[in-house]
């Protein structure tokens, strides 16, 4: 097990720097030229390119650019921002609070009612229940996050005004306290919402077939036979082989929440990681960009080996030999 | 009194807008310790006799009509409850594919556990523990077996854990539903014998479902020939399987090899199961039996008796009996 998890953390570092090297380079062959923009897109003065252009190092190779950005990173220094004017990882800092508030709690609510539903419908198979849930998954399966969380602001805020259009606080009020806490959960909802709809039928789904499947198990017959309750035996035995595909899909798409929602954080102007990475893909914000990319890589890998160790310790027929 | 009384017994799978007649008219009467084999290929209906009798199909897939006295009770108007109670304590059950028996994320002992708090739920902990332990040794496993999870025993193991497990109660009635079919042919004789011996031992009527001659002829002293969901002929093993009547058993005894006497000829039996969604008119077995007239194709045959507790299906007794030798 401890020779397995090395090995592991040594090809995620692998994986980590590939995925850093490769962004690094994609991003600056991509159209576009940070310091055009910095001048001015309107108005450019060659003079002032030429001299941001070398300020930032933009002049030297690309493998020189590389390995500066490298050695600054394994000193903990991410660079700064060109835009902002500001250390990446302070602006990386701020953004991933209120991101991790919208996808995480999405994520628990679209895990928590999606297996229910789940495994409600499972039990009771092509019951009426069961076709109008399967038809609303398939429904919000389909359906573009951005197209539903624009209609759900069009109902909810436009029409109705029970709640805010956008943002995480309202800045007129400036509230304080638990007022402030109030007043994010509120500004909360909308997104909650539109990610946990999006993301609801995948769990659904997951969970309903893998509970039909368990049930169909020669075991079950087995224990059905002896005599035990029907309840007993779904509560013990049907659910704890059922779940462990939800448990491991949950701990790798955990992976994913730090990168934020692009769309769904644009769409409610949510000061999330989303929204950071899309003005900095806008703006050629190559430190940024790069500083995103490489936080989300690593928060991938971790996760990874976090998902391979909670598998075996739910699934005993999983061993990690050296 | 015999303790099992199957009395026309049909069993019907509802699949789409088609209905499957996989057991028609089926009569069987099992007296306490014997060992009744029931034989047939694949899709004659054996295993869904087996666990249509024990209520064991899902009543969304299929109906069940007749009756099933067991012990004086008929197992398919009990209530549920009532049926619970029975399961296990009095009728058990080895299924195939042992492997599959248990639940893989549990470990084997705890389940065994469970299975003995349904029925016994004021046990302690240690008598539960020592019963387990003690059928565990019945079945010559070792005892490290209580804590291994499925997956680390073998096929032969899981099946002796399945035996076991069906042991727990003492129950009056076995039924192994191709219970040894999976195994080496070395494995399953070892069990096999070990069946017989706890047979002995426990005092247990049993059911075997095999589609394999020889099992039925080394272990069972009655045997039911099943072919597409009727039962042909039953009677005692030592009539049937040496004087066949019925001409699918006698075709059924030609196409296994005997280890004594000549060499002859393995012959099969030309032709494949009828279409089950079609009740025939006729012998189920007509257009398969080099022996069928006219009134084969025309009327159904009624079981007739044929010798003690021997009862063959088939129109042409007269003409055809000792055709198998």
């Amino acid at each position: 097990m401890r020779r397995y998890l090395l090995k592991r953390m040594l090809t995620g570092l692998l994986m980590v720097m590939i995925s850093v090297a490769i962004n690094f380079v994609l991003v600056r062959l991509a159209p576009g030229d940070p310091m055009v923009m910095l001048a001015g897109v309107d108005n450019p003065n060659p003079a002032q390119i030429a001299a941001l252009t070398e300020k930032f190092g933009l002049d030297k190779s690309i493998p020189e650019q590389f390995f500066i950005y490298v050695g600054g990173v394994l000193r903990g220094d991410f660079g700064y921002s060109y835009v902002n004017e500001r250390p990446v990882l302070a602006l990386i800092g701020e953004r991933v609070g209120p991101t991790l508030m919208v996808t995480l709690t999405a994520l628990i609510i679209a895990v928590a009612i999606g297996t229910l539903l789940g495994v409600r419908c499972a039990r009771k198979s092509g019951g009426v229940f069961d076709q109008i849930i399967c038809g609303l998954s398939y429904l919000f399966d389909s359906t573009p996050s951005f197209w539903l969380g624009l209609m759900l602001i069009l109902l909810f805020a436009s029409t109705l005004h029970w709640l805010p259009t956008s943002g995480m606080v309202n800045m007129r009020a400036g509230y304080t306290g638990l007022a402030r806490v109030g007043d994010i959960a509120y500004h909360l909802v909308l997104p909650v919402s539109t990610l946990a709809l999006i993301t609801m039928p995948y769990y659904f789904r997951i969970a309903r077939s893998s509970v039909l499947q368990v049930m169909s198990e020669d075991f079950i017959t087995t224990l059905r036979a002896t005599g035990m309750s029907e309840k007993r035996l779904f509560n013990k035995y049907v659910l704890r082989n059922a779940l462990i595909p939800t448990v491991t899909v949950v701990g790798s798409s955990l992976a994913h929440l730090i990168g934020g929602a692009v769309f769904i954080e644009t769409v409610f102007s949510w000061p999330g990681m989303g929204q950071l990475l899309y003005s900095s893909i806008s703006k050629r914000d190559y430190p940024l960009l790069s500083g995103i990319y490489l936080i989300i890589a690593l928060s991938i890998a971790i996760m990874m080996i976090v998902v391979d160790i909670v598998y075996s310790l739910i699934d005993p027929r999983i061993k990690y030999t050296d | 009194m015999s303790l099992l009384d199957i009395k026309h017994v049909d069993i019907t799978y509802h699949v789409g807008k088609k209905d499957v007649y996989a057991v028609q008219d089926a009569n069987m009467s099992i007296e306490p310790q014997d060992a009744l084999g029931i034989v047939g290929e694949s899709g004659s209906g054996k295993s869904t006799l087996a666990m249509g009798m024990l209520r064991l199909l899902s009543e969304r897939i299929c109906t069940i009509d007749g009756e099933v006295i067991f012990d004086g009770k008929d197992l398919l108007k009990l209530s549920d409850e009532e049926l619970r109670k029975i399961r296990w304590t009095e009728i058990s059950v080895v299924f195939q594919k042992s492997m599959n028996a248990l639940s893989p994320v549990h470990r084997v002992g705890k389940q065994m556990e469970d299975v003995y708090r349904i029925h016994r739920p004021n046990a302690s902990k240690e008598e539960i523990r020592s019963r387990v332990i003690e059928m565990l040794k019945v079945v010559n496993l070792p005892s490290r077996v209580y804590t291994s999870f499925p997956h680390e025993l073998s096929g032969g193991m899981m099946q002796r854990v399945s035996i076991a497990l069906s042991l727990l109660f003492n129950p009056k009635l076995l039924v192994l539903d191709e219970a040894t079919t999976a195994l080496d042919v070395v494995t399953q004789g070892q069990i096999l014998k070990e069946i017989m011996a706890l047979q002995e031992q426990f005092r247990l009527t049993r059911v075997m479902i095999t589609h394999d001659v020889s099992v039925v002829a080394s272990t069972c002293n009655k045997i039911a020939v099943m072919y597409a969901g009727r039962m042909l002929e039953t009677g005692y093993v030592k009539d049937v399987l040496v004087h066949p009547k019925h001409p699918y058993t006698q075709g059924l005894l030609k196409s296994f090899p005997s280890f004594n006497g000549e060499k002859e000829e393995l012959r099969g039996i030309p032709g494949a199961l009828p279409d089950l969604s079609v009740k025939p008119t006729g012998c189920v077995f007509a257009p398969r039996c080099p022996y069928a007239t006219e009134q084969c194709r025309t009327s159904l045959p009624t079981l007739q008796t044929v010798g003690n507790q021997w009862q063959a299906a088939c129109h042409q007794l007269g003409g055809v009996s000792n055709g198998g030798n």
